[in-house]
Protein backbone atom coordinates (compact mmCIF):
# COMPACT_ATOMS: atom_id res chain seq x y z
CA UNK A 1 0.00 0.00 0.00
CA UNK A 2 2.68 1.90 1.04
CA UNK A 3 4.66 1.42 -1.81
CA UNK A 4 2.36 2.14 -3.96
CA UNK A 5 1.16 5.32 -2.44
CA UNK A 6 5.35 6.24 -2.73
CA UNK A 7 5.12 5.34 -6.18
CA UNK A 8 2.31 6.99 -7.33
CA UNK A 9 3.59 10.30 -5.41
CA UNK A 10 6.79 9.83 -7.41
CA UNK A 11 5.10 9.46 -10.78
CA UNK A 12 2.83 12.87 -10.22
CA UNK A 13 6.22 14.39 -9.44
CA UNK A 14 7.41 13.33 -12.66
CA UNK A 15 4.72 14.33 -14.30
CA UNK A 16 4.82 17.78 -12.89
CA UNK A 17 8.55 17.82 -13.72
CA UNK A 18 7.86 16.93 -17.39
CA UNK A 19 5.21 19.89 -17.87
CA UNK A 20 7.01 22.31 -16.51
CA UNK A 21 10.01 22.31 -18.77
CA UNK A 22 8.71 24.17 -21.73
CA UNK A 23 11.25 23.51 -24.78
CA UNK A 24 8.74 22.74 -27.43
CA UNK A 25 6.55 26.05 -28.67
CA UNK A 26 3.90 25.82 -31.55
CA UNK A 27 1.62 28.13 -33.26
CA UNK A 28 -2.08 26.75 -33.01
CA UNK A 29 -4.34 26.95 -35.39
CA UNK A 30 -7.68 25.18 -36.30
CA UNK A 31 -8.98 23.46 -39.43
CA UNK A 32 -12.36 22.21 -40.04
CA UNK A 33 -13.11 22.47 -35.63
CA UNK A 34 -10.08 20.16 -34.63
CA UNK A 35 -6.97 21.87 -32.65
CA UNK A 36 -3.38 22.08 -35.04
CA UNK A 37 -0.18 22.58 -34.16
CA UNK A 38 3.09 23.69 -35.81
CA UNK A 39 6.54 24.22 -34.21
CA UNK A 40 6.93 27.65 -33.99
CA UNK A 41 10.72 26.99 -35.96
CA UNK A 42 8.76 26.63 -39.12
CA UNK A 43 7.10 29.45 -38.55
CA UNK A 44 7.97 32.91 -40.69
CA UNK A 45 5.36 35.24 -39.42
CA UNK A 46 1.07 34.80 -39.41
CA UNK A 47 -0.97 37.35 -41.50
CA UNK A 48 -4.29 37.76 -42.93
CA UNK A 49 -4.26 38.25 -46.47
CA UNK A 50 -6.77 37.53 -49.38
CA UNK A 51 -6.73 37.90 -53.39
CA UNK A 52 -4.15 35.43 -54.20
CA UNK A 53 -3.25 35.91 -57.78
CA UNK A 54 -4.47 32.51 -59.46
CA UNK A 55 -2.52 30.24 -61.37
CA UNK A 56 -3.73 28.56 -63.97
CA UNK A 57 -3.04 24.36 -64.11
CA UNK A 58 -1.79 24.18 -60.36
CA UNK A 59 -2.81 21.79 -58.12
CA UNK A 60 -6.40 21.96 -56.68
CA UNK A 61 -4.84 22.64 -53.22
CA UNK A 62 -2.27 25.62 -54.11
CA UNK A 63 -4.68 29.03 -54.12
CA UNK A 64 -2.40 31.07 -56.05
CA UNK A 65 0.68 33.50 -55.25
CA UNK A 66 0.99 36.54 -53.25
CA UNK A 67 3.18 39.22 -53.24
CA UNK A 68 4.63 39.47 -49.03
CA UNK A 69 6.64 42.67 -48.93
CA UNK A 70 8.16 41.78 -52.70
CA UNK A 71 8.47 38.55 -52.17
CA UNK A 72 6.10 36.40 -54.26
CA UNK A 73 5.42 32.91 -52.16
CA UNK A 74 2.65 30.37 -52.96
CA UNK A 75 0.06 29.92 -50.99
CA UNK A 76 -1.51 26.71 -50.05
CA UNK A 77 -4.94 25.74 -48.59
CA UNK A 78 -4.45 23.25 -45.84
CA UNK A 79 -7.59 22.40 -45.94
CA UNK A 80 -8.38 21.02 -49.16
CA UNK A 81 -5.14 19.38 -49.35
CA UNK A 82 -6.16 17.35 -46.18
CA UNK A 83 -9.30 16.93 -48.12
CA UNK A 84 -11.37 18.43 -45.34
CA UNK A 85 -14.31 20.56 -46.08
CA UNK A 86 -13.26 24.25 -46.71
CA UNK A 87 -15.80 27.15 -46.62
CA UNK A 88 -15.20 29.81 -49.72
CA UNK A 89 -14.86 32.71 -48.37
CA UNK A 90 -16.11 36.36 -50.16
CA UNK A 91 -13.99 37.02 -52.72
CA UNK A 92 -12.41 40.52 -51.17
CA UNK A 93 -12.53 38.43 -47.59
CA UNK A 94 -9.08 37.97 -45.77
CA UNK A 95 -7.76 34.17 -45.32
CA UNK A 96 -5.85 33.46 -41.66
CA UNK A 97 -2.13 32.82 -43.49
CA UNK A 98 0.46 31.38 -41.39
CA UNK A 99 4.09 31.84 -42.97
CA UNK A 100 6.02 29.03 -43.14
CA UNK A 101 10.19 28.80 -43.99
CA UNK A 102 10.68 25.03 -44.73
CA UNK A 103 14.57 24.89 -45.73
CA UNK A 104 15.26 27.13 -48.20
CA UNK A 105 11.47 27.59 -49.19
CA UNK A 106 8.95 29.79 -47.99
CA UNK A 107 4.73 29.92 -48.48
CA UNK A 108 2.23 30.63 -46.84
CA UNK A 109 -0.88 28.04 -45.21
CA UNK A 110 -4.60 29.15 -45.36
CA UNK A 111 -5.65 28.01 -42.34
CA UNK A 112 -9.60 28.31 -40.75
CA UNK A 113 -8.23 30.68 -37.65
CA UNK A 114 -4.93 31.12 -36.10
CA UNK A 115 -5.37 30.55 -31.94
CA UNK A 116 -1.94 31.61 -30.18
CA UNK A 117 1.67 30.26 -29.17
CA UNK A 118 1.61 27.34 -27.02
CA UNK A 119 4.93 26.14 -24.96
CA UNK A 120 4.84 22.57 -24.39
CA UNK A 121 7.75 19.85 -23.15
CA UNK A 122 8.70 18.09 -25.64
CA UNK A 123 8.27 14.58 -23.05
CA UNK A 124 4.84 14.83 -22.81
CA UNK A 125 4.28 14.92 -26.89
CA UNK A 126 2.65 11.38 -27.57
CA UNK A 127 2.98 9.73 -30.89
CA UNK A 128 0.17 10.22 -33.35
CA UNK A 129 -2.79 7.62 -33.12
CA UNK A 130 -4.36 6.32 -36.98
CA UNK A 131 -7.24 6.74 -35.65
CA UNK A 132 -7.28 10.45 -34.70
CA UNK A 133 -8.16 13.03 -37.06
CA UNK A 134 -8.91 13.25 -40.42
CA UNK A 135 -4.79 13.77 -41.91
CA UNK A 136 -2.52 10.77 -42.41
CA UNK A 137 -0.74 9.55 -39.86
CA UNK A 138 2.57 10.24 -41.64
CA UNK A 139 2.48 13.87 -41.27
CA UNK A 140 1.59 14.36 -37.86
CA UNK A 141 4.72 14.49 -35.52
CA UNK A 142 2.42 13.84 -32.40
CA UNK A 143 -0.20 14.62 -30.25
CA UNK A 144 -0.39 16.83 -27.47
CA UNK A 145 -2.35 18.10 -24.65
CA UNK A 146 -2.14 21.67 -23.00
CA UNK A 147 -5.16 23.46 -21.10
CA UNK A 148 -7.61 20.88 -21.84
CA UNK A 149 -7.22 20.93 -25.54
CA UNK A 150 -6.12 18.40 -27.33
CA UNK A 151 -3.52 19.37 -30.33
CA UNK A 152 -1.85 17.43 -33.39
CA UNK A 153 1.09 18.26 -34.30
CA UNK A 154 2.20 18.63 -38.21
CA UNK A 155 5.30 18.01 -39.25
CA UNK A 156 6.01 20.39 -41.79
CA UNK A 157 8.92 18.89 -43.12
CA UNK A 158 7.80 15.89 -44.01
CA UNK A 159 4.82 17.56 -45.68
CA UNK A 160 6.73 19.76 -47.55
CA UNK A 161 9.97 18.77 -47.82
CA UNK A 162 11.60 19.12 -51.19
CA UNK A 163 12.13 15.57 -51.58
CA UNK A 164 9.10 14.10 -50.63
CA UNK A 165 7.76 16.69 -53.31
CA UNK A 166 6.86 13.91 -55.93
CA UNK A 167 5.74 11.33 -53.59
CA UNK A 168 3.53 14.08 -52.42
CA UNK A 169 1.93 14.31 -55.50
CA UNK A 170 1.94 11.01 -56.09
CA UNK A 171 -0.07 10.60 -53.38
CA UNK A 172 -2.00 13.71 -53.99
CA UNK A 173 -3.07 12.23 -57.21
CA UNK A 174 -3.87 8.74 -55.56
CA UNK A 175 -6.23 11.12 -53.24
CA UNK A 176 -7.73 12.77 -55.77
CA UNK A 177 -8.65 9.86 -58.02
CA UNK A 178 -10.56 8.62 -55.23
CA UNK A 179 -13.82 9.79 -55.55
CA UNK A 180 -14.40 11.78 -52.62
CA UNK A 181 -17.41 10.43 -50.22
CA UNK A 182 -19.38 13.79 -50.41
CA UNK A 183 -18.90 13.71 -54.57
CA UNK A 184 -22.03 11.61 -55.97
CA UNK A 185 -20.96 7.96 -56.60
CA UNK A 186 -19.36 7.70 -60.12
CA UNK A 187 -17.91 4.63 -62.41
CA UNK A 188 -14.72 5.74 -63.30
CA UNK A 189 -13.73 4.23 -66.40
CA UNK A 190 -11.29 1.49 -65.75
CA UNK A 191 -12.89 1.03 -61.92
CA UNK A 192 -14.14 -2.61 -62.89
CA UNK A 193 -10.93 -3.76 -63.88
CA UNK A 194 -9.26 -2.12 -60.85
CA UNK A 195 -11.25 -4.12 -58.13
CA UNK A 196 -10.56 -7.51 -60.47
CA UNK A 197 -6.81 -6.77 -60.67
CA UNK A 198 -6.72 -6.62 -56.59
CA UNK A 199 -9.07 -9.46 -56.43
CA UNK A 200 -6.24 -11.39 -58.43
CA UNK A 201 -3.71 -10.11 -55.84
CA UNK A 202 -5.48 -11.22 -53.07
CA UNK A 203 -6.26 -14.43 -54.24
CA UNK A 204 -2.67 -15.13 -55.31
CA UNK A 205 -1.73 -14.49 -52.11
CA UNK A 206 -4.32 -16.71 -50.15
CA UNK A 207 -4.11 -19.77 -52.86
CA UNK A 208 0.15 -19.70 -53.24
CA UNK A 209 1.15 -16.90 -50.90
CA UNK A 210 2.35 -14.87 -53.55
CA UNK A 211 2.66 -11.05 -52.39
CA UNK A 212 1.91 -8.48 -54.92
CA UNK A 213 4.84 -5.31 -54.15
CA UNK A 214 7.51 -2.98 -54.93
CA UNK A 215 9.95 -5.75 -55.71
CA UNK A 216 7.13 -7.65 -58.68
CA UNK A 217 4.99 -4.95 -59.18
CA UNK A 218 5.94 -4.34 -63.09
CA UNK A 219 5.51 -7.90 -64.38
CA UNK A 220 1.76 -8.24 -62.23
CA UNK A 221 0.67 -5.65 -63.95
CA UNK A 222 1.89 -6.77 -67.11
CA UNK A 223 0.90 -9.98 -66.82
CA UNK A 224 -2.71 -8.79 -66.14
CA UNK A 225 -3.02 -6.91 -68.85
CA UNK A 226 -1.83 -10.34 -70.82
CA UNK A 227 -4.47 -12.19 -68.47
CA UNK A 228 -7.03 -10.27 -69.15
CA UNK A 229 -6.38 -10.13 -72.98
CA UNK A 230 -6.21 -13.78 -72.88
CA UNK A 231 -9.50 -14.25 -71.04
CA UNK A 232 -11.44 -11.62 -73.09
CA UNK A 233 -14.01 -10.74 -70.99
CA UNK A 234 -14.52 -14.11 -69.48
CA UNK A 235 -14.25 -13.87 -65.73
CA UNK A 236 -11.19 -12.21 -64.50
CA UNK A 237 -10.78 -13.66 -61.31
CA UNK A 238 -8.78 -16.62 -60.27
CA UNK A 239 -10.94 -19.47 -58.38
CA UNK A 240 -8.75 -22.47 -58.06
CA UNK A 241 -5.11 -23.35 -57.49
CA UNK A 242 -5.21 -24.54 -60.43
CA UNK A 243 -5.35 -20.99 -61.87
CA UNK A 244 -3.02 -19.22 -59.78
CA UNK A 245 -1.06 -21.35 -61.28
CA UNK A 246 -1.44 -20.76 -64.10
CA UNK A 247 -1.46 -16.85 -63.87
CA UNK A 248 2.07 -17.24 -62.06
CA UNK A 249 3.27 -19.10 -65.22
CA UNK A 250 5.50 -16.63 -66.49
CA UNK A 251 6.84 -15.67 -63.16
CA UNK A 252 9.67 -18.07 -62.66
CA UNK A 253 13.12 -17.20 -63.38
CA UNK A 254 14.81 -19.37 -66.25
CA UNK A 255 15.77 -23.12 -64.85
CA UNK A 256 14.22 -23.41 -61.77
CA UNK A 257 14.19 -27.01 -60.57
CA UNK A 258 16.73 -28.15 -62.85
CA UNK A 259 20.52 -27.02 -63.25
CA UNK A 260 21.03 -23.81 -65.24
CA UNK A 261 21.21 -24.28 -69.15
CA UNK A 262 24.49 -23.47 -70.76
CA UNK A 263 23.67 -20.14 -71.64
CA UNK A 264 21.70 -19.17 -68.35
CA UNK A 265 25.05 -20.07 -66.28
CA UNK A 266 27.01 -18.29 -68.94
CA UNK A 267 24.79 -15.09 -68.33
CA UNK A 268 25.28 -15.07 -65.07
CA UNK A 269 28.83 -15.93 -64.86
CA UNK A 270 29.32 -12.38 -67.46
CA UNK A 271 27.14 -10.71 -64.41
CA UNK A 272 28.89 -11.22 -62.03
CA UNK A 273 31.34 -8.35 -60.95
CA UNK A 274 35.34 -8.40 -60.31
CA UNK A 275 36.03 -9.56 -56.54
CA UNK A 276 39.58 -8.57 -55.38
CA UNK A 277 39.02 -10.85 -51.68
CA UNK A 278 40.59 -13.93 -50.86
CA UNK A 279 37.29 -16.04 -50.04
CA UNK A 280 33.57 -15.03 -51.25
CA UNK A 281 30.81 -15.75 -48.99
CA UNK A 282 27.71 -16.17 -50.46
CA UNK A 283 23.92 -16.61 -49.08
CA UNK A 284 21.36 -18.41 -51.15
CA UNK A 285 17.73 -18.24 -49.33
CA UNK A 286 15.23 -19.97 -50.62
CA UNK A 287 16.97 -22.24 -52.29
CA UNK A 288 14.66 -24.93 -52.96
CA UNK A 289 15.64 -28.62 -53.70
CA UNK A 290 19.40 -26.63 -54.41
CA UNK A 291 19.60 -27.07 -57.83
CA UNK A 292 20.34 -23.27 -58.38
CA UNK A 293 22.72 -23.35 -55.31
CA UNK A 294 24.87 -26.45 -57.05
CA UNK A 295 24.73 -24.55 -59.92
CA UNK A 296 25.58 -21.01 -58.41
CA UNK A 297 28.44 -22.90 -56.99
CA UNK A 298 30.03 -23.78 -60.44
CA UNK A 299 29.48 -20.56 -61.76
CA UNK A 300 31.63 -19.08 -59.00
CA UNK A 301 34.24 -22.03 -59.16
CA UNK A 302 34.75 -20.41 -63.06
CA UNK A 303 34.13 -17.23 -62.52
CA UNK A 304 37.03 -16.85 -59.64
CA UNK A 305 38.71 -20.36 -59.83
CA UNK A 306 41.75 -18.83 -57.19
CA UNK A 307 39.20 -17.89 -54.66
CA UNK A 308 37.47 -19.91 -51.93
CA UNK A 309 34.02 -19.61 -52.19
CA UNK A 310 31.18 -20.50 -49.07
CA UNK A 311 27.88 -20.70 -49.61
CA UNK A 312 25.13 -21.19 -46.90
CA UNK A 313 22.01 -22.41 -48.88
CA UNK A 314 18.54 -22.28 -46.98
CA UNK A 315 14.81 -22.98 -47.58
CA UNK A 316 12.37 -23.80 -44.78
CA UNK A 317 10.71 -26.46 -46.75
CA UNK A 318 12.50 -29.20 -44.88
CA UNK A 319 11.42 -32.27 -47.71
CA UNK A 320 12.61 -29.57 -50.60
CA UNK A 321 16.23 -29.34 -48.86
CA UNK A 322 16.56 -33.02 -47.61
CA UNK A 323 17.96 -33.95 -50.40
CA UNK A 324 20.04 -31.02 -51.89
CA UNK A 325 23.40 -32.38 -50.53
CA UNK A 326 23.61 -35.42 -51.69
CA UNK A 327 22.42 -34.70 -55.57
CA UNK A 328 22.85 -37.27 -58.33
CA UNK A 329 22.33 -37.45 -62.15
CA UNK A 330 21.87 -40.21 -63.59
CA UNK A 331 21.51 -38.76 -66.99
CA UNK A 332 23.63 -35.81 -68.54
CA UNK A 333 24.12 -33.02 -67.38
CA UNK A 334 24.38 -29.18 -69.40
CA UNK A 335 27.69 -28.76 -70.53
CA UNK A 336 29.06 -26.23 -68.29
CA UNK A 337 29.24 -28.52 -65.07
CA UNK A 338 30.94 -31.26 -66.71
CA UNK A 339 34.35 -30.13 -65.40
CA UNK A 340 32.89 -30.18 -61.58
CA UNK A 341 31.25 -33.38 -61.55
CA UNK A 342 32.58 -37.07 -61.02
CA UNK A 343 31.08 -40.43 -62.37
CA UNK A 344 29.94 -42.60 -59.32
CA UNK A 345 28.26 -45.71 -59.76
CA UNK A 346 24.75 -44.08 -59.54
CA UNK A 347 25.65 -41.45 -61.92
CA UNK A 348 27.27 -37.90 -61.91
CA UNK A 349 27.99 -36.25 -58.55
CA UNK A 350 29.66 -33.00 -58.20
CA UNK A 351 33.70 -33.07 -56.90
CA UNK A 352 34.10 -32.89 -53.10
CA UNK A 353 35.44 -29.13 -53.70
CA UNK A 354 32.18 -28.00 -54.93
CA UNK A 355 30.60 -30.28 -52.10
CA UNK A 356 32.79 -28.47 -49.45
CA UNK A 357 31.39 -25.10 -50.43
CA UNK A 358 28.37 -25.70 -49.49
CA UNK A 359 26.19 -25.59 -46.61
CA UNK A 360 22.64 -27.34 -46.97
CA UNK A 361 20.42 -25.87 -43.90
CA UNK A 362 17.10 -26.45 -42.64
CA UNK A 363 15.95 -22.48 -41.85
CA UNK A 364 13.59 -20.23 -41.83
CA UNK A 365 14.98 -17.11 -42.65
CA UNK A 366 12.49 -15.00 -40.82
CA UNK A 367 14.33 -16.36 -37.80
CA UNK A 368 17.54 -14.68 -36.76
CA UNK A 369 20.32 -15.28 -39.84
CA UNK A 370 23.57 -15.80 -38.15
CA UNK A 371 26.10 -15.39 -41.20
CA UNK A 372 29.36 -13.59 -42.07
CA UNK A 373 29.50 -10.47 -43.79
CA UNK A 374 28.24 -11.70 -47.44
CA UNK A 375 29.79 -10.71 -50.96
CA UNK A 376 26.91 -11.39 -52.80
CA UNK A 377 23.22 -12.79 -52.37
CA UNK A 378 21.11 -14.99 -54.50
CA UNK A 379 17.55 -15.07 -53.97
CA UNK A 380 15.44 -15.95 -56.82
CA UNK A 381 11.61 -15.67 -57.19
CA UNK A 382 11.22 -15.94 -52.75
CA UNK A 383 11.01 -12.19 -51.96
CA UNK A 384 7.19 -12.71 -53.54
CA UNK A 385 6.62 -15.09 -51.39
CA UNK A 386 6.79 -13.39 -47.85
CA UNK A 387 4.27 -10.82 -46.84
CA UNK A 388 5.16 -7.54 -47.60
CA UNK A 389 6.32 -6.69 -43.73
CA UNK A 390 8.69 -9.99 -43.66
CA UNK A 391 10.36 -8.56 -47.22
CA UNK A 392 10.85 -5.77 -45.38
CA UNK A 393 12.78 -7.26 -42.28
CA UNK A 394 14.68 -9.63 -45.19
CA UNK A 395 15.70 -6.23 -46.61
CA UNK A 396 16.90 -5.03 -43.53
CA UNK A 397 19.32 -8.27 -42.89
CA UNK A 398 20.41 -7.88 -47.14
CA UNK A 399 21.80 -4.31 -46.17
CA UNK A 400 23.60 -5.61 -42.64
CA UNK A 401 25.08 -8.49 -43.90
CA UNK A 402 26.23 -7.32 -47.63
CA UNK A 403 29.80 -5.87 -47.56
CA UNK A 404 29.59 -2.90 -49.59
CA UNK A 405 30.80 -3.59 -52.60
CA UNK A 406 28.54 -6.84 -52.33
CA UNK A 407 25.73 -7.69 -54.95
CA UNK A 408 22.27 -9.21 -55.21
CA UNK A 409 20.95 -11.38 -57.68
CA UNK A 410 16.94 -11.23 -58.14
CA UNK A 411 14.62 -13.59 -60.00
CA UNK A 412 14.27 -12.37 -63.86
CA UNK A 413 11.05 -10.89 -62.61
CA UNK A 414 11.89 -9.29 -59.69
CA UNK A 415 13.03 -5.74 -58.44
CA UNK A 416 15.16 -4.47 -55.52
CA UNK A 417 13.62 -1.12 -54.81
CA UNK A 418 14.73 2.21 -53.06
CA UNK A 419 18.15 2.04 -51.59
CA UNK A 420 19.85 -0.20 -54.31
CA UNK A 421 20.77 0.36 -57.71
CA UNK A 422 20.35 -2.20 -60.61
CA UNK A 423 23.39 -3.24 -62.77
CA UNK A 424 22.87 -6.39 -64.57
CA UNK A 425 21.08 -7.59 -67.41
CA UNK A 426 17.52 -8.43 -68.56
CA UNK A 427 17.78 -12.08 -67.90
CA UNK A 428 20.14 -11.73 -64.87
CA UNK A 429 18.62 -8.65 -62.62
CA UNK A 430 21.62 -7.62 -60.35
CA UNK A 431 21.54 -4.93 -57.19
CA UNK A 432 24.29 -2.93 -55.28
CA UNK A 433 23.42 -0.72 -52.04
CA UNK A 434 23.63 2.41 -52.63
CA UNK B 1 20.66 -26.14 -39.00
CA UNK B 2 22.59 -28.02 -41.48
CA UNK B 3 20.67 -30.78 -43.64
CA UNK B 4 23.29 -33.34 -42.48
CA UNK B 5 22.49 -32.88 -39.14
CA UNK B 6 18.94 -33.34 -38.83
CA UNK B 7 18.58 -37.45 -39.88
CA UNK B 8 21.80 -38.47 -37.14
CA UNK B 9 19.33 -36.73 -34.52
CA UNK B 10 16.22 -38.25 -35.20
CA UNK B 11 17.20 -41.76 -36.19
CA UNK B 12 19.45 -41.86 -32.73
CA UNK B 13 16.48 -40.33 -30.85
CA UNK B 14 14.12 -42.56 -32.12
CA UNK B 15 16.16 -46.42 -32.24
CA UNK B 16 17.48 -45.29 -28.51
CA UNK B 17 13.78 -44.66 -27.30
CA UNK B 18 12.51 -47.80 -28.90
CA UNK B 19 15.03 -49.94 -27.29
CA UNK B 20 15.29 -48.30 -24.04
CA UNK B 21 11.72 -48.50 -23.39
CA UNK B 22 10.81 -51.38 -25.02
CA UNK B 23 7.79 -49.90 -26.72
CA UNK B 24 6.38 -48.30 -29.50
CA UNK B 25 8.26 -44.76 -30.71
CA UNK B 26 6.31 -42.40 -33.27
CA UNK B 27 7.91 -39.73 -34.72
CA UNK B 28 5.76 -36.16 -35.02
CA UNK B 29 6.27 -34.05 -37.62
CA UNK B 30 9.53 -31.61 -37.62
CA UNK B 31 9.78 -27.59 -37.19
CA UNK B 32 11.55 -24.52 -36.84
CA UNK B 33 11.14 -22.55 -33.52
CA UNK B 34 12.88 -18.75 -32.51
CA UNK B 35 11.18 -17.86 -30.12
CA UNK B 36 11.28 -19.00 -26.70
CA UNK B 37 9.34 -22.12 -25.13
CA UNK B 38 8.48 -23.17 -22.33
CA UNK B 39 9.69 -26.36 -20.83
CA UNK B 40 7.23 -29.17 -20.17
CA UNK B 41 9.07 -29.65 -16.15
CA UNK B 42 12.22 -31.82 -17.01
CA UNK B 43 14.28 -30.92 -19.41
CA UNK B 44 18.05 -32.65 -19.81
CA UNK B 45 20.76 -30.32 -21.52
CA UNK B 46 23.68 -31.66 -23.61
CA UNK B 47 26.02 -29.25 -24.70
CA UNK B 48 28.06 -29.43 -27.97
CA UNK B 49 31.25 -28.23 -29.18
CA UNK B 50 33.93 -28.39 -31.79
CA UNK B 51 33.22 -27.64 -35.62
CA UNK B 52 30.02 -26.31 -34.20
CA UNK B 53 28.49 -24.96 -31.39
CA UNK B 54 25.12 -25.31 -29.89
CA UNK B 55 22.81 -27.67 -27.79
CA UNK B 56 20.52 -30.27 -27.43
CA UNK B 57 17.72 -30.11 -24.63
CA UNK B 58 15.34 -32.70 -24.12
CA UNK B 59 11.77 -31.75 -22.91
CA UNK B 60 9.01 -33.74 -21.43
CA UNK B 61 6.55 -33.22 -18.22
CA UNK B 62 6.95 -34.59 -14.96
CA UNK B 63 4.70 -37.93 -15.09
CA UNK B 64 6.47 -38.77 -18.31
CA UNK B 65 9.92 -38.65 -16.73
CA UNK B 66 8.94 -41.02 -13.96
CA UNK B 67 6.99 -43.30 -16.49
CA UNK B 68 10.04 -43.31 -18.67
CA UNK B 69 12.32 -43.51 -15.68
CA UNK B 70 10.47 -46.67 -13.95
CA UNK B 71 10.44 -48.20 -17.84
CA UNK B 72 14.33 -47.85 -17.90
CA UNK B 73 15.25 -49.17 -14.03
CA UNK B 74 11.90 -52.06 -14.32
CA UNK B 75 10.62 -50.66 -11.17
CA UNK B 76 7.81 -48.44 -10.25
CA UNK B 77 9.42 -44.66 -9.52
CA UNK B 78 7.06 -42.46 -8.01
CA UNK B 79 9.01 -39.17 -6.51
CA UNK B 80 11.29 -36.99 -9.03
CA UNK B 81 14.62 -38.36 -6.98
CA UNK B 82 17.95 -38.29 -8.14
CA UNK B 83 17.62 -42.26 -9.30
CA UNK B 84 14.85 -40.47 -11.71
CA UNK B 85 16.93 -37.69 -12.80
CA UNK B 86 20.24 -39.67 -13.60
CA UNK B 87 18.26 -42.06 -15.58
CA UNK B 88 16.54 -39.01 -17.50
CA UNK B 89 20.43 -37.30 -18.16
CA UNK B 90 21.38 -41.06 -19.09
CA UNK B 91 18.96 -41.34 -21.90
CA UNK B 92 19.65 -37.70 -22.61
CA UNK B 93 23.46 -38.51 -23.11
CA UNK B 94 22.79 -41.48 -24.85
CA UNK B 95 20.49 -40.31 -27.77
CA UNK B 96 22.72 -37.40 -27.93
CA UNK B 97 25.80 -39.82 -27.73
CA UNK B 98 24.65 -42.15 -30.83
CA UNK B 99 23.79 -38.94 -32.99
CA UNK B 100 27.19 -37.38 -32.11
CA UNK B 101 29.16 -41.28 -33.55
CA UNK B 102 26.85 -40.81 -36.29
CA UNK B 103 28.12 -37.36 -37.72
CA UNK B 104 31.67 -38.12 -36.67
CA UNK B 105 31.66 -41.27 -39.40
CA UNK B 106 30.14 -38.85 -41.87
CA UNK B 107 32.97 -36.60 -41.11
CA UNK B 108 31.22 -34.41 -38.63
CA UNK B 109 33.72 -33.83 -35.65
CA UNK B 110 31.51 -32.82 -31.91
CA UNK B 111 32.33 -32.83 -28.36
CA UNK B 112 29.53 -33.36 -26.05
CA UNK B 113 29.31 -31.70 -22.52
CA UNK B 114 28.08 -33.55 -20.11
CA UNK B 115 24.55 -33.61 -19.70
CA UNK B 116 22.84 -31.14 -17.26
CA UNK B 117 19.20 -31.79 -15.63
CA UNK B 118 16.43 -29.26 -14.86
CA UNK B 119 13.29 -30.01 -13.20
CA UNK B 120 10.66 -27.27 -11.90
CA UNK B 121 7.45 -25.60 -12.56
CA UNK B 122 6.94 -22.79 -15.15
CA UNK B 123 10.37 -22.56 -16.63
CA UNK B 124 11.11 -21.20 -20.02
CA UNK B 125 14.28 -21.62 -22.37
CA UNK B 126 14.64 -17.99 -24.19
CA UNK B 127 17.71 -17.23 -26.92
CA UNK B 128 15.90 -15.75 -29.36
CA UNK B 129 18.87 -15.64 -31.85
CA UNK B 130 19.07 -19.28 -32.31
CA UNK B 131 16.73 -21.21 -34.22
CA UNK B 132 16.14 -24.67 -33.03
CA UNK B 133 14.58 -27.91 -34.69
CA UNK B 134 11.87 -29.65 -32.48
CA UNK B 135 11.57 -33.38 -33.20
CA UNK B 136 8.55 -34.44 -31.18
CA UNK B 137 8.93 -37.93 -29.86
CA UNK B 138 5.24 -39.54 -28.77
CA UNK B 139 6.16 -42.73 -26.65
CA UNK B 140 3.82 -44.93 -24.90
CA UNK B 141 4.58 -43.08 -21.84
CA UNK B 142 4.17 -39.70 -23.28
CA UNK B 143 5.73 -37.16 -25.24
CA UNK B 144 9.48 -36.37 -25.33
CA UNK B 145 10.37 -32.84 -27.35
CA UNK B 146 13.79 -32.68 -28.62
CA UNK B 147 14.71 -28.99 -29.46
CA UNK B 148 18.56 -29.22 -31.31
CA UNK B 149 20.01 -26.17 -31.86
CA UNK B 150 23.01 -25.82 -33.44
CA UNK B 151 24.90 -23.74 -36.03
CA UNK B 152 28.62 -23.57 -37.43
CA UNK B 153 30.67 -21.94 -36.25
CA UNK B 154 31.58 -18.93 -37.95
Amino acid sequence: MAQSEIEERAEAAEKARKAEKIDFKMVTFSLAGKEYGIDIMSVKEIAKAGRFTYVPNAAPFVRGVYNLRGDIISVIDMRIFFHLPAERKEEEALESLIILRVGEQVFGIIVDGIDKVVGISQASIQPPHPIFGDINVKYIKGIVENAGKLYIILDVDRIFAPERETERAADEAAALARPSPRAAPEEAPGFGADVASSFVKETLAALRGFHVGPTNEAWFASRFAEWKAGRKGADLQIKEASEADQFLEGFWSPATGRLWDDDYAQAVEAVLPEIEAKSINVWNPGCGKGYETWSLACVLRKRYPETRIKVWANDSDLLAISMAPNMVFPEAVPDYYVPFMTKGKNGLSFVQAVRDSIFFEYHDVMNANPLPPLDMILCRDMLSFLAPIDQKRLFGDFIDKLKPSGVVLTGLNERLGEGWTPFGTEAVPAFRKD
Amino acid sequence: MRVEYINPFVESAFNVLREVLQSDVRRGELYLKSTSMPVMGVAAIVGLAGDVEGRVLFDMDKPTALKIASAMNGEELKELDDLVKATITELANMITGQAVTKLHDLGFKFDLTPPAIFTGENMEVSNSDVEALIVPMETGHGKIEINVAIRERA
